[in-house]
């Protein structure tokens, strides 16, 4: 007999998302995903100033505000063929970095942690045991067993005290959790610190963007951060050593702390390399641009197809005519007007509500595709093409992971190698920032100290996109000018190309995809569908409603 | 002391960025103190809690989903938020202030005083203004915050307005 669940929302923190799950012999056999919430942000975009756009884009979402900040300032550079000064992609290189750095820490242990880590499990735990676990896999100094006692006394206050609150709905005790007592601990505690690096990452984005958690210093042509070393007004020589105090600060704490965490809650739910592939088409574009025409990158961007890494073909900028010619956006399954698949320039936000129809319309997302396809976005994408491509920084790495773990490149096509892809761009994510720092002081020494290139509107039509490889993945901002206003806008982002819902020709996206085969040892608490779902970064929050097959509501469970 | 007035939202969903709308409303019309900050915080959630922990006072400006009219106004203080009375809201940040200051309890970062003034909306669709009914509602919110914020000892000067506007 087979179950039906429903978890909506199921994101920890941002939008609505709905997956309905059919589970048959304890494991799921059919699934949807469907956005719950329209957010037909481009419409409101629709006839104004172009130079304007980004500061509303960085609207779009909740979470990732810089990045589409970056992306819609890149359509209109992009329409206009302007370039950008190598001071201006070295300080948006520092941005995007420690944007991503900020992401992923708040990732790994805030919205996803506590699928693979019980809280309560934590409180018997031996604090001296558990220092030691942890400095046997870092030398970092926050680990000793004074602060492991701490965070656990106070742990035991709250559950004593019924203030549990938001908590109190977690998966405890559930069957699928199985770290001992003392790594929940480890990682309880560290749960609490890396809010503390979080924000140092969010302080470095600030010092160059003007202001967290939205930026203020990106125009069309550049950066409006002036750099000028010996005015205390402008980016000067006291902001950039503070700048470099605190990536060095959240870098420790990323490749000393996240990183053995992943490692060692990994190597402790090694069957969830098994589970969760789904889609193995993958897309990335190329990051970091490292020149003034966004010609030359750090990361590697291109397609895989079937997982398969001898299908590689490179996507080497971004103005790459076979990727901006091959991106559709179909609405076959999604509640807007027709069936057609258009390019994103073509685009149409025509909202037309059903209701969840599972063989009709049941998403307000639409179903992006690449020739198409339906691709999977997101740090695996970035790895395993870099990978590919033989990039040394992400190769020295990922071999270095997979001899720790004993894995090989095809467990990244899983939920946990989703995690771990991840923690391996936070790594490199990490240094890139001060690279980056290095290079913009090394370029204003040699004189240059141009941050602009200031741009004038023309008259015209112009059509641009801003490819930009974000913390989920591929994000695009697709733009038509014409007459100084903005004629069309559509943004194509990262959690659309992974929660789409299936096309016209019934290809399912990436969640649904995925999710078909994981186990469900209750239905009533779908711990593992969370796993594969949130493994993603869904940027889409949870209750979750079990539904016998004739479609009746047994449970209601609401789930952070 | 320091005291923060964090305004949550989103300023493109209509009145769900009723808390942003509040903040850009003070800060157009009153001259605040240094120890007062007025903070747009997005729909960031726990990626801002810092901001919560760095001040001795929290007021937290956001929209909520209880039963009522669109604009009747409602205030939580901690102890609701800790032991989860809050009714929670039908946002895109629906869970991020809850889970931002729990945590920060548990990290013993948490203000004693944090309260929320939340406003039931009218409408989430894609817009950068208010609703009617909010729009009406607005000066009040704004005026009970900077009320009580006298009654705790600040000098608030209201600014000049320009007639001509």
């Amino acid at each position: 007999m087979s179950k039906r669940i429903t978890l909506d929302p199921i994101t920890r923190i941002e939008g609505h998302l709905r997956v309905d799950v059919e589970v048959n012999g304890g494991q799921v056999s059919k699934a949807w995903s469907s956005a719950q919430m329209w957010r037909g942000i481009e419409v409101i975009l629709k006839g104004r100033d172009p130079q304007d756009a980004w500061s509303y884009a960085q609207r779009f979402c909740g979470v990732c505000t810089t990045v589409h900040a970056i992306s819609s300032i890149r359509s209109v550079e992009n329409a206009l063929n302007v370039e950008v000064p190598l001071n201006a992609q070295y300080i948006r290189n520092i941005m995007i970095a420690q944007h991503s750095v900020q992401d992923h820490i708040v990732h790994f242990y805030h919205l996803s942690a506590l699928d693979w880590v019980d809280i309560v499990s934590a409180l018997k735990a031996d604090p001296k045991k558990t220092a030691s676990i942890a400095q046997s896999i870092s030398d970092w100094p926050g680990n000793s067993e004074k602060e492991f006692k701490a965070v656990q006394d106070k742990l035991k206050k709250f559950v004593e005290g019924g203030q549990l609150g938001i908590f109190a709905s977690g998966y405890w005790g559930h069957p699928a959790m199985k770290l001992p007592p003392e790594v929940n601990l480890l990682a309880v505690a560290h749960y609490l610190k890396a809010l503390d690096y979080q924000r140092k990452a969010a302080q470095a984005v600030a010092i160059l963007g003007g202001k967290n958690p939205h930026i203020q210093n990106l125009v069309v042509g550049g950066v409006a951060t002036a750099v000028n070393m010996d005015n205390l007004a402008t980016l000067n020589m006291e902001r950039i050593a503070y700048l470099k105090e605190l990536m060095t600060e959240t870098r420790d704490f990323v490749q000393k702390v996240y990183y053995p965490d992943l490692v060692a809650i990994g190597s402790f739910y090694r069957d969830w390399f098994r589970h969760g592939a789904g889609v193995t088409n993958y897309l990335a574009v190329p990051e970091f641009a490292e020149d003034t025409r966004n010609t030359k990158f750090a990361l590697n961007g291109g397609i895989i197809y079937n997982g398969d890494l001898a299908t590689f073909k490179p996507i080497n900028d971004h103005q790459d005519q076979a990727l901006i010619q091959g991106i559709t956006e179909g609405v076959a399954h999604a509640w807007y007007e027709g069936a057609d698949s258009l390019h994103p320039w073509d685009g149409e936000t025509k909202p037309e509500y059903t209701d969840f129809q599972e063989n009709g319309k049941y998403s307000w997302c639409k179903s992006p595709r690449f020739n198409g396809k339906a691709m999977q976005v997101g740090p695996p994408a970035q790895i395993l093409a870099s990978y590919a491509a033989g990039n040394p920084l992400v190769k020295k790495v990922v071999d270095a992971t997979n001899a720790k773990l004993g894995i090989g490149l095809k467990e990244y096509h899983s939920t946990m190698g989703r995690l771990v892809a991840r923690g391996l761009r936070a790594h490199v994510m990490a240094d890139l920032s001060l690279t980056y720092l290095d290079k913009l002081v090394d370029n204003i020494g040699k004189g240059d100290t141009a941050y602009a290139n200031n741009t004038e509107i023309p008259s015209g039509e112009y059509k641009g996109v801003g490819f930009h490889e974000a913390p989920r993945g591929t994000l695009s901002h697709w733009m038509v000018i014409d007459k100084k206003k903005i004629k069309n806008y559509q943004a194509v982002v990262p959690s659309t190309w992974n929660a789409s819902p299936r096309d016209e020709h019934g290809q399912p996206g990436p969640y649904e995809a995925s999710l078909v085969g994981n186990p469900v040892a209750m239905a009533d608490q779908p711990l593992e569908v969370l796993r594969t779902v949130h493994s993603f970064d869904p940027c889409i929050a949870c209750a979750v409603h079990t539904i016998d097959p004739a479609g009746k509501e047994i449970t209601k469970v609401k789930v952070l | 002391m320091k005291t923060l007035i964090f305004g949550a939202g989103n300023l493109i969903l209509s009145d769900e960025g009723f808390g942003v709308h509040c903040i850009n409303y003070l800060a157009e019309r009153y001259q605040f103190p240094e120890e007062i900050e007025l903070y747009d915080g997005g729909t960031l959630g726990i990626m801002v809690t810092h901001k919560i922990e760095e001040a001795e006072r929290v007021f937290i400006v956001d929209t909520v989903d209880t039963a009522g009219e669109p604009g009747d106004i409602f205030r939580y203080e901690k102890d609701d938020i800790m032991l989860n009375r809050l009714p929670v809201k039908l946002s895109p940040h629906q869970i991020g202030i809850q889970e931002m200051l729990f945590i920060s309890e548990l990290r013993g970062g948490c203000p004693a005083n944090v309260s929320l003034v939340g406003v039931i909306p009218a409408t989430l669709d894609p817009g950068n203004e208010l609703s009617p009914p909010l729009c009406d509602k607005l000066p009040r919110v704004a005026g009970l915050i900077v009320d009580e914020l006298r009654g705790l000892g600040y000098e608030i000067r209201e600014k000049q307005q320009n007639v001509l506007h």
